[in-house]
């Protein structure tokens, strides 16, 4: 009988892997083309019928039919256009250059009427929340005011409620506007209006706008940040745009910037879910740290609670249409621009980048509009 | 003694005492404990002693280096008590080490589950704050943010980490303090697959070292040939092996047992296990017994039913079958039934080596070679109550595998043979884990090159022609448009696949060669032990249309091969013959099928699919020139013993390299390329090549040796399914010569080799004359 195998009992990695070395492996030359062609056939929207009404829930994963047909035809018409002419004869703007590197910005001033906010108001309908306090429900709040205790500031007398009341006046009267927005939050919906009403404790020059435009859903570049802020009383839309993918770094750099102050706020629509995990993963990536912890208001939320079931859509774009009467022209579908700045990678034809900054700065523009619109309502001053 | 019974009625019995060819008894063992280098934690060493627990030495050896730093491999038999020698000291050191993590990586949910149960018992009783988790598909999204940041032991599987990965930001916790990644069940993780698994544990690491930890790797697995070198190609990492085992066995007797004894075959392997079986039932043996198919398991029930009925209506309903896919109360109801004795006869599919909580039994039948060594001991390992005496009886079918064990039972209880196998080196795979780090971290080729081989340049250069990663002063950052994880498939090679559809139901996924093979039009296609017949292949849009059948046909493709040696990496000579190892171009072109009712073809239908050309790796021998004179001069056909001597290679490369014989492809000719010198190619079946050939091109000479054993020793007379037939032959077993392949193959196994290049020889550890 034959006895040829031993179970081995030591094992010496190779050096270099024999075999390997004795020959430059040869890598078939298609690979990168297998890739390419697997990773363009994975589409991440999907095109719907138009006046599909079944799908108009928030989902960023459907273009109607008709939008990608003229956004295609659009594609055309634009490397058509801008063909031969190079990047400064298309785009005015500056070089930025920071620590990240080196990126392209675009800078524009828009007219915005601000809205002045009733903070009294403001205060005085959040005193007589009794519910903020720990452990005071509807029924114990109203059992409450039936004994007398109208206001936060009567509940300090309280035997119970008054250590806890003690702490939400604190806050009420020497805290910032994100550490009232976290105790709201923590006592009520997210999208209350409180949450809203925050934004009154901070000047218009805190709020920095933000929309950014990316190449997918997740862990791709940010080829886009667009950054509103308010200048000499206008809306001022800095845009930072990536001509190449080595200038992400830069770029966000860039757009930290404008969230450097003491006092930032950011606005964003829909960033709790997509901006900011975008942004904090894209500064894992490149190992740049975390984001700072600043008040949000993601008007997203603000949006769904005013207009759920009053309006048939709450896209960004069907929301500016409704309320401001704003229509875009050539503008293409979110879901797109990956697409359309591949066309520009590819080619290096400008054309296709036209719409996907009107596009993101459109956004900026409506963001802020929206947002103003939301807070007049609530807290306005008549 | 119920088994010493029954075994004795084996041996009397004049029809089983012909078929019974081997039995071989091992003595009860005593155990044996081990003593640890340093104290346990108080809360371990009472968690011990509550469960009276005594560590056997193999746990002690495994603790003791794992508690000093070691990566270690652990491959003791099933129920040894593996799952304990790591627990401790994960549990030890984080117990020690207040923010340290570990990862437990299963292949299935029902593995997960267990661990998961076993895993929380230790963490009550031991008070070790360590909160056990699940994390996968199923994990809900509003419990995945807490698990992550409080659970200290995560349980998951690699499909879940290969889409984790890519969100690292919000893992940093885990990933900054992953101090363990435990691979349970490790032997699981071969081939194609394991390649995956080793490029997603490069992926993991890679992003370990970027968060500031090194984790320690612990892996267990089956028995295997080559434990070390398999868990330095899946981890990267080389470890301490852990394999003597201290754990008590009660006596064991192992029967092989051949119904083609003769040659022949009276009743088929079927027939004969149901026999098996019933004679079990009757000696009052609780039996479980495996078979190859579902449909095979149910068979068998009925008939061993029908038979029992005829002198106990009560055994009848003693005898139950059991598959994937019985729902729970289901199955609590066999396992129940299984205690109280109430069942006697379990039949089962292969497939079900897991997932049936029955503890041990008297005797397990396996009907059928499973393929692998190891899920034959595991199945075998399912008979042994806590030192009492069991049976095993392994049951042969006509095929090259079973029936070589059964003339060479030696080979069979000998020391493992199998090599598990991972490829870090197939471009295909490699490439498809760049572009997932890419998309993780941008990739940098200084320190990035180790983690992907000596391919990353090449392939680098490939991957950014196509634009798919861009070069920015951070490194190489992924720009494709679709995330990079979702176009990587663990368990496949990145190609076309064509989805098979029954009735607007996709039945399952494909790969093109495999469409090709099995589902081209008019074909008869079986999935889980069913049939169907393939309507309609779309090659536009990849779909094939199937509809549900009875027949009592099957069908075979014909297919020509064709093969171009692209360079010879590496050379040998074994017994004189020269021997090559490299890269080669095949192109297989189907040209029709033939169908078949049992033996006898009954139809002839041409196909017309375009060729499949692959690049992959092979090994490949010139006989020698006077090999045809010699054939020639003895009145024998060269080109058939040519064809014979790669039809039984093929068959015994899993004996070797753990692999199925679907997994390799072969081309034999009389007369080849330019040099017009005969030659036999034995090749990976898959796009860029998996190992096999590579690990098997050093095994020449053992596998010429068994392969020639084979058909010398195998009792028919010009050839049977048992030695030289293939049932995947591209040419309908034309032309075959049994004699002409003993002689051939005989020239082959004269002497060893020699690596003529820088290589180690493959020399075998002990030859007898």
């Amino acid at each position: 009988m034959l006895h040829f195998h031993a179970t081995q009992r030591e094992f010496k990695p190779p050096v270099r892997d024999v075999i390997l070395t004795m020959a430059a492996v040869q890598t078939p030359a298609r690979i990168g083309a297998l890739w390419q062609q697997r990773i363009e056939a994975m589409r991440e929207y999907e095109v719907i019928r138009d006046g599909n009404i079944f799908r108009t829930s928030f989902s960023n994963s459907y273009v109607y039919s008709s939008e990608y047909d003229r956004a295609r035809g659009q594609l055309e018409r634009l490397v058509e256009q801008y063909q031969g002419m190079p990047f400064p004869a298309v785009f005015s703007g500056d070089e930025v250059t920071n620590e990240g590197g080196v990126c392209f910005s675009l800078r524009s001033s828009h007219r915005l009427t601000q809205t002045a906010v009733d903070v009294d108001r403001l205060r005085c309908e959040i005193l007589a929340d009794l519910t903020l306090v720990r452990g005071i429900g509807e029924t114990t709040q109203r059992r409450l005011k039936a004994r007398g205790y109208q206001t936060l500031l009567d509940l300090v007398k309280h035997p119970k409620f008054r250590l806890h009341a003690h702490r939400v006046i604190d806050c009420l009267s020497t805290g910032n506007s994100a550490d009232i927005m976290d105790l709201i939050g923590c006592r009520h919906a997210k999208s209350h209006p409180f949450v809203l009403g925050a934004a009154g404790f901070h000047e218009p020059e805190d709020y920095v706008y933000l929309d950014i435009e990316t190449l997918g859903l997740f862990s791709h570049p940010i080829i886009l940040f667009g950054a509103g802020v308010i200048e000499n009383g206008r809306l001022a839309v800095h845009q930072y745009l990536l001509r190449d993918i080595g200038e992400e770094q830069a770029a966000l750099v860039a757009t930290l910037g404008h969230l450097a102050g003491d006092r930032s706020a950011l606005v964003t629509f829909n960033g709790t879910s997509f901006d900011l995990p975008y942004l904090r993963d894209r500064l894992a990536y490149y190992g740049m740290g975390t984001l700072r912890h600043i008040p949000h208001f993601d008007v997203l939320y603000f949006s769904r609670r005013r207009w759920r079931g009053r309006l048939p859509s709450l896209r960004l774009t069907a929301l500016e249409q409704e309320i401001f009467g704003i229509r875009r022209r050539d503008d293409i579908p979110g879901q797109m621009v990956p697409e359309f700045y591949e066309a520009y990678l590819q080619t290096g034809n400008c054309g296709p980048l036209v719409p996907i900054i009107q596009h993101n700065r459109q956004d900026v523009i409506s963001l802020a509009l929206l947002f103003f619109r939301l807070l007049e309502e609530s807290y306005g001053c008549s | 003694m119920a088994v010493a019974d029954v075994v004795g009625f084996l041996h009397k019995n004049p029809d089983y005492r012909k078929r019974v060819v081997h039995v071989e008894t091992t003595e009860p063992e005593r155990p044996r404990y081990g003593t640890l280098d340093t104290p346990l934690p108080e809360a371990i060493t009472a968690y011990l002693d509550k469960n009276g627990i005594q560590l056997y030495s193999h746990q002690c050896a495994a603790i003791n280096l794992i508690r000093a730093g070691h990566h270690v491999i652990i491959t003791t038999p099933t129920a040894s008590g593996k799952t304990l020698a790591f627990n401790i000291p994960v549990f030890g050191q984080l117990a020690a080490d207040a923010p340290a993590r570990a990862l437990y990586l299963y292949p299935t949910k029902a593995l997960a589950n267990d661990q998961l149960v076993t895993l929380q018992q230790m963490a009550q009783f031991t008070g070790i704050p360590v909160k056990p988790a699940i994390y996968d598909g199923d994990t809900p999204q509003s419990k995945r943010g807490m698990i992550r940041k409080n659970s200290r032991i995560i349980i998951s599987n690699p499909y879940e980490l290969h889409h984790v990965l890519p969100w690292h930001a919000k893992w940093g916790d885990v990933l900054s303090e992953l101090q363990f990644v435990v691979i349970d069940e490790a032997h699981r993780y071969r081939g194609v697959f394991g390649s995956h698994i080793a490029l997603l544990i490069r992926r993991l690491v890679r992003l370990c070292r970027h968060y500031g930890s090194d984790p320690q790797f612990i892996l267990s697995t089956a028995t295997l040939a080559n434990p070390l070198e398999f868990a330095y190609r899946l981890t990267g990492r080389q470890c301490e092996l852990v394999d003597e085992d201290g754990s008590p066995h009660g006596r064991k007797h192992f029967v092989l047992f051949n119904p083609f004894f003769d040659g022949i075959g009276e009743r088929s392997t079927h027939q004969e296990t149901k026999d098996l079986l019933l004679s079990c039932i009757q000696g009052d043996l609780q039996t479980l017994c495996f078979t190859g198919s579902r449909k095979m398991a149910e068979l068998v029930t009925v008939w061993a039913r029908e038979d029992a009925r005829r002198s106990s209506p009560r055994l009848a309903t003693a005898i139950t079958a059991y598959r994937a896919g019985y729902l729970p109360e289901e199955r609590r109801m066999i396992e129940r039934h299984l205690k109280t004795g109430e069942l006697k006869g379990v039949v089962s599919t292969n497939a079900l080596e897991l997932g049936l909580d029955i503890g041990s039994l008297d005797a397990v039948i396996i009907s059928g070679y499973p393929g692998t060594m190891v899920s034959a001991r595991q199945q075998a390992g399912r008979a042994g109550r806590k030192g009492d005496t069991s049976l095993a009886i392994l049951v042969a079918q006509a095929d090259p595998l079973d029936q070589y064990f059964m003339h060479h039972p030696g080979q069979f209880f000998s020391r493992p043979h199998e090599h598990a196998i991972v490829d870090t080196a197939n471009p295909y795979i490699v490439s498809g884990h760049m572009l997932c780090a890419a998309a993780e971290l941008p990739l940098r080729d200084e320190t990035d090159q180790p983690f992907f081989g000596q391919l990353y340049d090449s392939l680098r250069r490939e991957l950014a022609s196509g634009g798919l990663i861009r070069q920015t002063a951070r490194g190489w950052v992924y720009a494709g448009r679709g995330r990079a994880a979702d176009a990587v498939r663990l368990d496949g090679i990145a190609a076309e696949t064509f989805r098979v559809m029954c009735n607007g139901r996709l039945l399952e996924t494909m790969d093109r060669a495999q469409a090709f093979r099995e589902a081209h039009k008019g074909a008869i296609m079986l999935h889980q032990g069913e049939s169907y017949i393939v309507r309609d292949m779309d090659l536009e849009t990849h779909t094939i249309r199937v509809a549900e059948t009875d027949v009592d046909y099957y069908t075979q493709p014909l297919k020509e091969v064709n093969l171009a040696i692209i360079e010879t990496l590496d050379t040998t000579t074994i017994s004189s013959v020269k021997c090559a190892f490299g890269d080669v171009e095949v192109t297989e072109q189907y040209t029709g099928y033939t169908i078949k009712r049992r033996d006898t073809i009954i139809g002839l239908e041409p196909l017309s699919l375009p060729p499949l050309t692959f690049r992959t790796k092979a090994f490949w021998f010139v006989p020698p020139a006077d090999a045809e004179e010699k054939c020639t001069s003895a009145g024998l056909d060269f080109a058939g013993g040519l064809h014979g001597a790669e039809h039984a290679i093929i068959a015994l490369m899993p004996l070797h390299v753990m692999c199925d014989r679907w997994d390799i492809g072969g081309l034999s000719s009389p007369r080849f390329g330019d040099a017009g010198e005969p030659a036999v190619f034995v090749y990976d079946a898959c796009e860029g090549g998996i190992g096999l050939a590579e690990k098997a091109f050093g095994l020449l000479f053992q596998l010429f040796t068994t392969s020639h054993e084979l058909v010398r020793d195998c009792p028919c007379e010009k050839g049977c399914p048992s030695c030289i037939y293939s049932p995947k032959c591209g040419n309908d077993n034309q032309p075959l010569d049994k004699e002409a392949t003993v002689l051939i193959l005989g020239g082959l196994c004269t002497a060893p080799g020699q690596r003529e290049s820088t290589g180690s020889p493959a020399r075998p550890e002990k030859v007898a004359p």
